[in-house]
């Protein structure tokens, strides 16, 4: 989460909202937010709803103004493919 | 000879269906709509549609790198 936040300017500047979302519960995800100094939320998953939903593990969804998925990136996210997807969205009509 | 290729045939159609399993969504699919609890209040996904691109992030656990 702390990549997110160093490039979360960026990230802002091309008006995208950053979620981390982890089954921690809200307690433990201050003290984290706090701690790293994030300015974006963090979501409790702490009854797996979301994973339900979009699936276990480390995984990073880009979904677009229509709600729609654009990117979906296994493992570390890797921003600058995740920046780069963002500024191909905005060229769109 | 014939139990032998059904077993391929099925351990092809297994194979086959594994990996969009894991998965599960797939690129240009609606995003499953949520509403969570968040550190900045209530998140509602619908709250941003016409509005904002999202970058939906699921990590394992806090206090941990990445």
């Amino acid at each position: 989460m702390q990549a997110f936040q160093d490039d979360l300017l960026k990230f802002e500047g091309l008006g995208a909202q950053v979620l981390g979302v982890s089954a921690d519960d809200l307690e433990t995800h201050k003290r984290f937010s706090a701690e790293l100094g994030l300015r974006f939320p963090l979501i409790s998953d702490s009854d797996g709803k979301l994973a339900g939903l979009y699936g276990k593990g480390r995984i990073t969804f880009l979904i677009d103004s229509q709600g729609v998925i654009r990117l979906i990136q296994p493992g570390f996210p890797k921003n600058e493919e995740i920046l780069a997807e963002i500024r191909k969205l905005e060229k769109k009509p | 000879m014939k139990t032998l290729v059904w077993t391929f045939v099925l351990m092809v159609m297994v194979l086959a269906f594994l990996p969009s399993q894991s998965v599960g969504l797939t690129i240009g699919e609606k995003a499953p709509l949520f509403e969570a609890s968040s550190t900045q209040g209530t998140i509602r996904l619908s709250d941003f549609q016409g509005k904002k691109v999202v970058v939906l992030a699921f990590y394992i656990k806090d206090f941990t790198p990445g």
